[in-house]
């Protein structure tokens, strides 16, 4: 009684081996078996091994001998399954009823619900004005299948993915430079470089385990960051370029110019894979060294250092993120960094490349099989080639493929605006906080007729002001595939129930098409398995073709397999991890990689005397994922970062403005304005703010300007103003 | 595998996907066959993250950060919260951050950190059921979980903030380096999960973390090492700059309040001084007065004692191991602390009922002997002494030794000398109201200076906080007067505001209206209400200074985040 050593309480703790490689674990959450799938947060599909307990998932550890990430997880991965039990599961559909009260009804209802408005809108209106807005987080058989029912079945045009918010820019910079939506490299590019150069990527928070790549590698490389902010990855750089906002484009012609002006380009390369050198060399002549350094404040002797370090490099690898693709001219920045790796030969070696770093977990199954951007498989909707290939393979009457592109997300916000669009169909993504200028967006929203919401969570902003919500199974619920980063297709297995009435997004579209009528087109899309069967089919022949994957099994087996793996490639054990472009063709018909360039734009926004501060935003920490419906759910992640908005000030405007560190400030733009406390830090350069964009209330601030050719948002500058609020 | 469904039949099909969605599929379809892989498969990896030899003679093992390394993605505080089956919010591990630098090279430095693995721990020492230990061999600070009562002294204790307490348990739970991971050659979660390998498990010398606990350079923003000798080790290739500067530097939060514990410590303090002021008085004041009001004064101070100490079990995660506390004596300020206060409370006890015996017309009464009441009063003051220590002990500057002593002995006089009122008052309301006035019109107006005295000296003392407002840095002093003067400024407003009420409008206006002749008979209302008033002042008044007491203290700790 006086003294206790052991007992319940101390049980709790006690751990013992848990079997199966795993090492010891809590004996209470020994598993009775393991199983390996693919992380369902970031692009960088790490392996996850899932410990079961009959068949039921208990715990889970980073995959130990996993070609991504070796063993390791970010904090998000490791509370994966965490999130998905939590009171605001939806687990019963909604639809609002007369009192404008969402009330739980059967599945029956709400599919009849659904398939009436969208039919009467269509009717009433035009096939047209119902519309789609996905996601980047479904499996790729699921995105598919929601392609093609709502193009194919449905007679819808319009419809898009809020991968549009993060990769637009990269599909776009790489189809005009390599004729095929690419990222050319594996992984072990990150190991293998001397030089990395990563442009408004802050890899430590934002691809934690791409980090760990670069911190395996032997070479001991230099790592430049360019970026106006001096974030983690700054610190851990070796030279830290911390340019004015959007002046990368000027930063990369200066460089071109430099390194064409010295002969520090590859002859040789450029002759023999490229085309258009000649014109982007002389277009780049202005780009003096007094005028990049003027453009982006960064010092003549750092640009000339940078210059030199490229130069130096044996295997220089360039790697970009949303610092670079949110832009209003990030096709235009992607391609300059492009030009200088492919001038330099720095492309299709070991450690080399001009790599576009994903966001989402499948934005590569998105870009490639969503049936928004490009016709399945990488086709492309106005080519009547593919629109016969595709109908063939599909077994469907060419007439029921559109023969145009669907209407870009923020063409689909502008026509709800102007009436054209009546019906909109939201799928796990939550538009009501993402979307640029969100003010805007919930007064665009509350001009639909009939608003539906397919979500895991009924509690997402958008959900709240939908008419009617679906409730979805999440990852770890359902099977399917994504595809990573490096082009890597992954399996994600069920390993868990989804709560209540909850279905797979899956099986709710197999069930639209049949209430719709339209099933018998759907019939040979039976379970995801057999859709990946057809979407292997349609690869064939294109650059993602991978044919040679026989099916889950040899997924699974493999840890994930990257594209292309046409029908007789080679055994994977001979080539686990693998680059495009080694043989210097790329896809365009003349296998050339083409230079491009175009004069760059000043910001849309600049600031001025009312609005004299640049607004940056960006991620917050590695513990937070995009609105964080999914995050907030983990006690242990909410731990690790701040529960409140917060805003980054330099001290000299801190100490201009009279705001105390950790007082609450107010920022504001032409479209909004926040309230949010006072991070008094270097880490931000005097005259710009930095706000994470978890928080809801970021994008009441952010200005709604695109790229005109991918036609992603601007998110990353605009300009505001900053008080200190009184008291 | 699904079968075909027709079309036509969608409720069948609704029914059929609810099934198929509830069917776990994984294991049948892609359960790996581990039979062959029972050992780690982690272990290669890490091995030059963990000693090659176990501590000898004089060493013991100890964490080594490498802040170079560490690039701020806190896998490490979530892979010890998954790998040891925490709590939904409970880690050992935690992450704060550094800034500073100039504009021309800013600096951040995350900073990881859990249990330190002292050499001196004085979580240890501050436990009052010896749940603590520090292991011979090892040097790890362990935690016997089931040995603990949950009184969450060793959260206060600890300058690093590494014991964890948990409400759902009732206890604290903390870091033990994964031990039996160790044990067996793994490393511990934290390790194991750093993609930077920024955490490194290592064997260091006692004698030098001795050594270098004298030059108080652990890390930017952390307590001065010299407290309790942590053993962990941060590295860095770099210097960094002088201007660190914990990213929570400037946020003033108020801590935890601890209902019962202010309770206890306030009326623990009116119990003692109540006992004790009923023995001066009885110095200058005819027995004869003092014992008609000594039953209800007795009374009221044993109940308040009694409540005080119901208070503090309250407190407790798991109050009924409380009698554990006797175990930790040799060595815990809170264990003597406990017991000193259940002698108090047992001899109190017997000390009211003999006055109250005293009272019963018969031959075997006596009064009680002036011995027993000043071993009453001298224990009560024990343990005011014992609970001043508690607190000095935690080495906080506004719970520094002469403060809070200060702070604890001038609450027991002032509360004291309230409680002599109400004893007089309630002897008034119960028939005794000639000996009451008698004893008022006589000593009245030394009972009322004393007490407006004792109160202003108090005020004045606890507002002189407000001149550290003034100082140039941000001193632990200087974030108490701004909790104070800020977030918790209608505290301290309510605070001097019933201080000044109980401990000089109200005996002041006790001084002019109803001394020195006080003519009322029967039972004088106006008087009732006028000391009702000051006591209640009073006791509320010293409540909020205890509230103020714990939510305004500048705990330190690691460096925290945002």
């Amino acid at each position: 009684m006086l003294f206790q050593r052991d007992g319940r309480l101390t049980r709790d703790l006690v751990r013992s081996p848990g079997g199966f490689g795993l090492g010891q674990l809590p004996t209470r959450l020994k598993p009775d078996a393991t199983t390996d799938m693919v992380c369902g947060y970031c692009s960088t599909g790490c392996g996850l091994t899932i410990h079961l307990k009959r068949g039921q998932a208990v715990g889970l550890t980073p995959a130990a001998d996993h070609p991504v990430n070796r063993g390791m997880a970010c904090p998000k991965g490791w509370e994966a399954l965490t999130v998905l039990e939590a009171d605001d599961r939806a687990t019963e559909p909604l639809l609002r009823d007369a009192d404008g009260t969402l009330r739980a009804v059967t599945w029956d209802t709400a599919m009849r619900a659904l398939v009436e408005q969208f039919q009467r809108i269509q009717s009433s209106h035009s096939p047209d004005a119902v519309a789609f807005l996905s996601t980047g987080q479904m499996p790729t058989e699921e995105m598919a299948l929601l392609g093609a029912l709502t193009k194919f079945g449905m007679g819808l045009v319009n419809g898009d993915g809020n991968t549009r918010q993060c990769m637009a820019t990269t599909v776009v910079a790489y189809k005009q430079a390599f004729g095929f939506d690419a990222p050319p490299y594996t992984y072990r590019d990150f190991e293998e470089s001397d030089v990395i150069v990563l442009v408004g990527s802050n890899l430590c928070i934002a691809h934690p385990i791409m980090w760990e790549r670069i911190v395996r590698n032997p070479h001991k490389p230099a790592i430049v960051a360019i970026d106006p902010r001096a974030t983690e990855t700054a610190m851990q750089a070796t030279q830290h370029v911390p340019l004015q906002p959007k002046s990368d484009q000027a930063l990369f012609y200066g460089l071109a110019r430099l390194l064409i002006e010295r002969n520090w380009v590859d002859r040789e390369y450029i002759e023999a894979h490229t085309r258009n050198f000649d014109d982007v060399a002389s277009a780049v002549e202005p780009f003096t060294l007094d005028r990049v350094t003027d453009t982006t404040g960064v010092p003549t002797a750092a640009i000339e250092q940078l210059a030199t370090t490229i130069h130096n490099g044996q295997r220089v690898s360039f790697w970009w993120t949303m610092g670079v693709n949110q832009s209003y001219q990030g096709v235009r920045t992607a391609q300059s960094i492009i030009n200088v790796a492919l001038m330099t030969g720095n492309i299709g070696r070991p450690g080399t490349g001009a790599n576009s770093i994903t966001g989402q977990c499948n934005a590569m199954g998105s870009r490639l099989f969503s049936n928004t951007t490009n016709l399945l498989g990488g086709h492309e909707f106005g080519n009547p080639d593919h629109r016969t290939k595709v109908a063939k393979e599909l077994q469907i009457d060419p007439g029921a493929i559109p023969t145009r592109d669907g209407a870009a997300y923020h063409e689909i916000i502008e026509g709800i605006l102007r009436g054209s669009i009546k019906g909109l169909w939201v799928i796990a993504t939550n538009t009501a906080h993402s979307w640029i200028n969100q003010q805007h967006v919930l007064d665009v929203l509350d001009r639909l007729d009939f608003l539906v919401v397919q979500d895991m969570y009924h509690s997402t902003e958008t959900a709240q002001i939908a008419d009617l919500v679906l409730p979805a199974a999440a990852w770890g619920e359902k099977e399917g595939t994504f595809i990573n980063s490096e082009r890597r297709i992954g399996l994600v297995k069920k390993v868990g129930r989804a709560p209540g009435q909850a279905l797979s997004d899956f099986a709710i579209f197999k069930l639209v098409a049949e209430y719709w009528g339209c099933a018998e087109m759907f019939r040979e899309w039976e379970s995801p398995e057999a859709v990946f069967q057809i979407l292997k089919r349609l690869s064939r022949g294109q650059p993602c073709d991978f044919t040679g994957i026989t099916d889950y099994g040899m997924l699974d087996k493999h840890a994930g397999i990257q594209w292309p793996y046409p029908d007789g490639s080679p055994a994977i054990k001979d080539t686990p991890e693998r680059r495009l472009f080694e043989d210097g063709r790329f896809y365009h018909q003349d296998g050339r990689a083409r230079f491009v360039y175009e004069d760059p734009r000043p910001m849309p926004e600049p600031p001025t005397r009312r609005y004299p501060l640049v607004l940056l935003t960006g991620r917050g920490t590695a513990s937070q994922w995009h609105t964080q419906t999914r995050t907030r759910h983990s006690g242990v992640l909410r731990k690790l970062y701040p529960e409140d908005i917060y805003v980054e000030i330099n001290p000299t405007d801190a100490a201009d403005l009279g705001i105390r560190p950790n007082s609450q400030v107010t920022v504001e733009s032409r479209r909004g304005r926040l309230v949010a406390r006072a991070f008094v830090t270097r880490s931000v350069q005097p005259g710009h703010l930095f706000v994470p964009m978890h928080y809801a209330e970021t994008n009441q601030l952010t200005d709604a300007v695109f790229d005109p050719y991918s036609k992603q948002p601007s998110y990353k500058a605009c300009a505001v103003k900053l008080s200190a609020v009184p008291g | 595998m699904m079968p075909t469904t027709p079309s036509g039949q969608p409720l069948a099909l609704i029914d059929h996907y609810l099934r198929e969605q509830a069917q776990l599929t994984a294991v049948d379809r892609f359960a790996r066959t581990h039979d062959t892989v029972e050992a780690p498969a982690h272990t290669g990896r890490y091995s030059s993250l963990l000693p090659a030899t176990p501590p000898g003679e004089g060493q013991q093992y100890a964490f080594e950060v490498d802040l170079d390394a560490c690039s701020g993605c806190k896998a490490c505080v979530v892979a010890c919260h998954a790998l040891n089956g925490l709590e939904k919010k409970e880690s050992w591990r935690d992450v704060g951050l550094l800034h500073g630098g100039s504009q021309s090279l800013p600096v951040l430095q995350h900073v990881t950190t859990a249990c330190h693995h002292c050499l001196d721990p004085a979580c240890l020492h501050a436990c009052p059921v010896d749940a603590y230990e520090k292991d011979a061999v090892t040097g790890l600070v362990t935690h016997l979980d089931d040995q603990c009562f949950g009184c969450q002294y060793c959260t206060l204790a600890c300058p690093y903030d590494a014991p964890k307490y948990s409400r759902a348990k009732g206890i604290v739970r903390k870091c033990d380096m994964c031990r039996d991971r160790l044990a067996d050659g793994e490393a511990p979660g934290c390790v194991q999960a750093c993609p930077s390998g920024a955490i490194a498990i290592r064997v260091v010398d006692t004698a030098q973390v001795i050594e270098e606990s004298e030059t108080n350079l652990f890390v930017p923003g952390a307590p001065e090492p010299r407290l309790t000798l942590p053993t962990t080790t941060y590295r860095s290739k770099r210097a960094l700059p002088r201007n660190m500067l914990p990213a929570d530097f400037h946020a003033v939060h108020p801590e935890r309040a601890h209902g019962s514990l202010i309770l206890m410590l306030t009326l623990t303090q009116l119990s003692a001084g109540a006992f004790l002021i009923d023995r001066i008085l009885e110095l200058f004041v005819p027995v004869s007065l003092v014992a008609n009001i000594r039953p209800m004064h007795g009374a009221s101070a044993l109940v308040f004692g009694l409540v005080a100490l119901a208070g503090s079990a309250l407190h407790l995660g798991r109050p009924r191991y409380a009698f554990r506390a006797v175990i930790g004596l040799r060595h815990s300020w809170l264990s003597r602390e406990i017991v000193a206060f259940g002698l108090f409370a047992g001899l109190a006890m017997v000390y009211a009922a003999w006055t109250w015996m005293a009272l019963r017309p018969g031959p075997a009464a006596g009064s009680a002997p002036g011995w027993l009441g000043w071993t009453v009063a001298l224990a009560g003051i024990v343990g005011v002494g014992c609970s001043v220590m508690v607190y000095a002990y935690t080495k906080r500057d506004f719970w520094n030794g002469w403060s809070t002593g200060f702070k604890f002995l001038m609450s027991t006089l002032v509360l004291g000398l309230a409680t002599v009122w109400l004893s007089l008052m309630l002897a008034t309301m119960a028939g005794n109201s000639e000996a009451s006035r008698a004893t008022v019109a006589r000593y009245g107006t030394l009972l009322c200076q004393s007490l407006m005295l004792a109160a202003v000296v108090k005020l004045v003392v606890e507002a002189a906080l407000f001149r550290h407002l003034a100082a140039r840095h941000t001193t632990s002093l200087k974030r108490s007067a701004l909790l104070m003067s800020g977030a918790l400024a209608p505290v301290t407003m309510a605070r001097f505001a019933a201080g000044l009420l109980g401990g000089l409008v109200m005996p002041g206006f006790l001084l002019l209206t109803r001394l020195p002749s006080s003519q009322a008979h029967g039972q004088d209302l106006v008087f009732i209400v006028l000391v009702a008033m000051l006591f209640t002042a009073c006791l509320a008044g010293e409540l909020l200074e205890r509230y103020l007491f714990f939510t305004a203290v500048a705990s330190p700790t690691m460096p925290g985040s945002l």
